[in-house]
């Protein structure tokens, strides 16, 4: 029932020549949630339009819908539904207007079309605002607009491209639990555009983290997060803290500690990592507080932040850098004390060296 | 809008050292003072209008009154059958030159603000120049267009022996009116084009508008609030734009002229102030009545925008 969505050699180079796309395939299976994860300008929002019809790819890319090529077809033909971070509603219609257009577009005839929209309105907790203009709306009920909007139609995919980027903090997490049952109870493939890795986390069945215009790497939320396959990754879903380091004979050498059993996999190479230099990434759980008889480093605290059920610590003194590290939130600890911190080898990624590489 | 915005990101007054500091109109300290002060600075325009309006419009309707047949002269215009054919014939060449002012604006302004090319501007300058004309030079361009020794004519003479002229009648008016009013409503029109969310367009493809829809659904309501106020500025400066009726021919019958000639010439001032007061009343009647009959769309078209 649900679309399969393949893209074969797709790239897209602009006008003036700025390459958007390097070549990539993609297939989103019928059903699933796709995430586009990446900063601003690395190409997200442009595979989502290829897939709508608002981009063709360059020469020699395909773009299929459960077999059928809709390379060269425009928009209007390929049944997608749309939700953008403006939310694009018509301001001349009212709310049922607005969920109703599509279906008068396809000639619905009127008395099933009310009873379609009064659905969709009911599904979305918005049939109160039926006669409301858009103007009087807030966000959040005009991204449910939006959304009872785009999939009145029965579209092939929903397409949304940062739908929750205009709304604050907390309506933004309802929001996206609602998004992800509607997604789940429609069972409709989806392909959605965000910057931000939790929102990517929650929603996605796969995530397909993307820089400077090419994939940088396609895995479960779990993959990305627990495997990143190289340093963008790790440090765009939040291994921000850097160390260095040597492998040697499958062991690794930080400084004058030496630790086993690290899963050290160069992804580039599809080998095992045993030699050389190389980058360490981790998280905030990379390093823990603790005496002084087992620790690795000590360092000094920096700054301190309360994150309530935690204690954040910036620490210099660990590595070239300032690190993060966290801690009970009842910890007392101040700026300008010693920190005595172990090292959990187990939640470091080890990537090849930078300079070491070729 | 921009005021809002001001006093979200926590500056209560424009950063313009020359500007006005806000609270002189009220609204950032609302204290004792300032409505006095405001009624105080609106004192100049209203004395403007006073004088430049209501006291000629009252010294104009008591001459209508003096006239021979007092107030009936309100009632020539509908019974006189030059007078009335003059009305007409000027409404309808204003009513024209509006709709075809705004039809070829509509599709010039949206083209130029939604393409990027190498002389744009140049086109978007020379689109606009005619604002700097008066009426007499408008007037003069159609003659040399379309007068006896203009370019119309000579290309016609040379390929079919037969001179094409029509400065001098109600075409040539037309088409000076026509030029005079571009401007304005390509202004408007891509002031208004420039607001218009691409996004609108994508979501009504995206649901399976064809084209013509777009236009119609999303395109024209978005367009509607400068088409309307170009329009009417449109209308109301061809219901009166005497200067190129002039310059082109003394015996077209629009109705600034026929005021003119019972004026001067027969001295029959109670009709021409009789028929200066139709002609206001009559612009009047019809900006209003596009008002409620557009009006409603246009402002719920601009709801989210301005």
């Amino acid at each position: 029932m649900s679309t399969q969505i393949r893209l074969r050699n797709c790239a897209k180079t602009f006008a003036d020549g700025t390459r958007a796309l390097a070549p990539f395939d993609l297939t989103i299976e019928g059903g699933e949630t796709i995430v586009l994860l990446g900063p601003s300008g690395c190409g997200k929002t442009t595979i989502l339009r290829m897939i709508a019809g608002l981009e063709f790819p360059d020469a020699g890319g395909v773009i299929s819908f459960d077999g059928d090529d809709v390379t060269r077809q425009s928009i209007e033909k390929r049944r997608v539904g749309m939700v953008f971070q403006s939310y694009a509603l018509f301001p001349n219609m009212t709310v049922a207007e607005n969920v109703a257009y599509g279906l008068k577009v396809h000639g619905v005839p009127s008395a099933e079309r009310d009873a379609r929209v009064d659905a969709m309105l009911e599904m979305m907790h918005i049939d109160m605002l039926a006669d409301r203009r858009i103007d009087q709306l807030s966000g959040g009920q005009r991204q449910r607009v939006a959304l009872a909007r785009a999939i009145a139609v029965q579209p092939r995919v929903l397409l949304l491209d940062e739908p929750l980027t205009a709304l604050d903090a907390k309506l933004r997490v309802r929001l996206r639990t609602e998004i992800n049952a509607l997604l789940r109870k429609l069972g409709i493939t989806a392909v959605y555009v965000t910057h931000d890795q939790e929102e990517a986390m929650a929603l996605g069945d796969r995530i397909v983290v993307m820089q400077k215009g090419e994939i940088a790497q396609i895995g479960t939320p779990r993959e990305i997060y627990r495997k990143p396959q190289n340093p963008f990754v790790a440090d765009f879903v939040g291994a921000a803290n850097r160390m260095t380091g040597q492998m040697r004979d499958g062991r690794l050498h930080i400084g004058a500690h030496v630790f086993d059993a690290v899963d050290a996999f160069d992804p580039r190479h599809g080998a095992i990592l045993d030699q050389g230099a190389v980058e360490l990434y981790f998280r905030a759980d990379g390093l823990s507080p603790c005496d002084l008889d087992e620790a690795h480093f000590t360092g000094r605290v920096e700054a301190v932040s309360y994150l309530g059920e935690r204690l954040r610590l910036t620490v210099s003194g660990i590595g070239s850098q300032a690190v993060t590290i966290d801690t009970h939130a009842d910890d007392v600890i101040e700026a300008g004390a010693d920190v005595h911190c172990r090292v959990n080898a187990d939640r470091l990624t080890v990537f090849p060296a930078v300079t070491a590489q070729s | 809008m921009s005021s809002v915005e001001h006093i979200k990101e926590g500056r209560s007054r424009p950063s313009f050292p020359w500007a006005f500091p806000s609270s002189l109109f009220g609204r950032a300290t609302p204290g004792a003072g300032s409505p006095a002060i405001l009624a105080l600075l609106m004192l100049p325009g209203l004395i403007i209008v006073a004088a430049f309006f209501i006291l000629p419009m009252a010294l104009v309707a008591m001459r209508v009154a003096d006239g021979p047949d007092g107030l009936a002269t309100y009632f020539v215009i509908l019974t006189n059958d030059r007078y009335l054919a003059s009305l007409i014939q000027t409404l309808v060449m204003s009513g024209g030159v509006t709709v075809t002012a705004l039809v070829l604006c509509g599709i010039c302004g949206l083209f130029l603000v939604r393409n990027r090319f190498a002389g744009r501007n140049v086109i978007t300058a020379l689109l606009t120049l005619p604002l700097s004309f008066p009426g007499t030079v408008v007037g003069f361009m159609v003659i040399m267009l379309a007068g006896r020794q203009g370019v119309i004519g000579s290309i016609s003479d040379a390929l079919w022996g037969e001179k094409i002229v029509f400065a001098y009648e109600i075409t040539g008016l037309f088409v000076g009116y026509l030029y005079f009013s571009i401007p304005r409503v390509i202004l408007a029109v891509m002031a208004s084009a420039e607001k218009l969310d691409p996004q609108l367009e994508e979501a009504a493809r995206s649901l399976g508008a064809p084209t013509w829809r777009v236009v119609k659904d999303v395109i024209l309501p978005g367009l509607m609030p400068g088409l309307v106020s170009s329009g009417a500025i449109c209308f109301a400066t061809a219901m009166g734009a005497f200067g190129t009726a002039f310059t082109l021919a003394t015996d077209i019958d629009v109705l600034p002229m026929v005021i003119y000639t019972e004026f001067t010439r027969n001295a029959n001032i109670a009709v021409a102030a009789a028929l200066s007061i139709a002609l206001g009343a009559m612009t009047w009647a019809v900006l209003a009545a596009v008002r409620v009959f557009v009006g409603n769309g246009a402002t719920s078209g601009t709801g989210g925008g301005a």
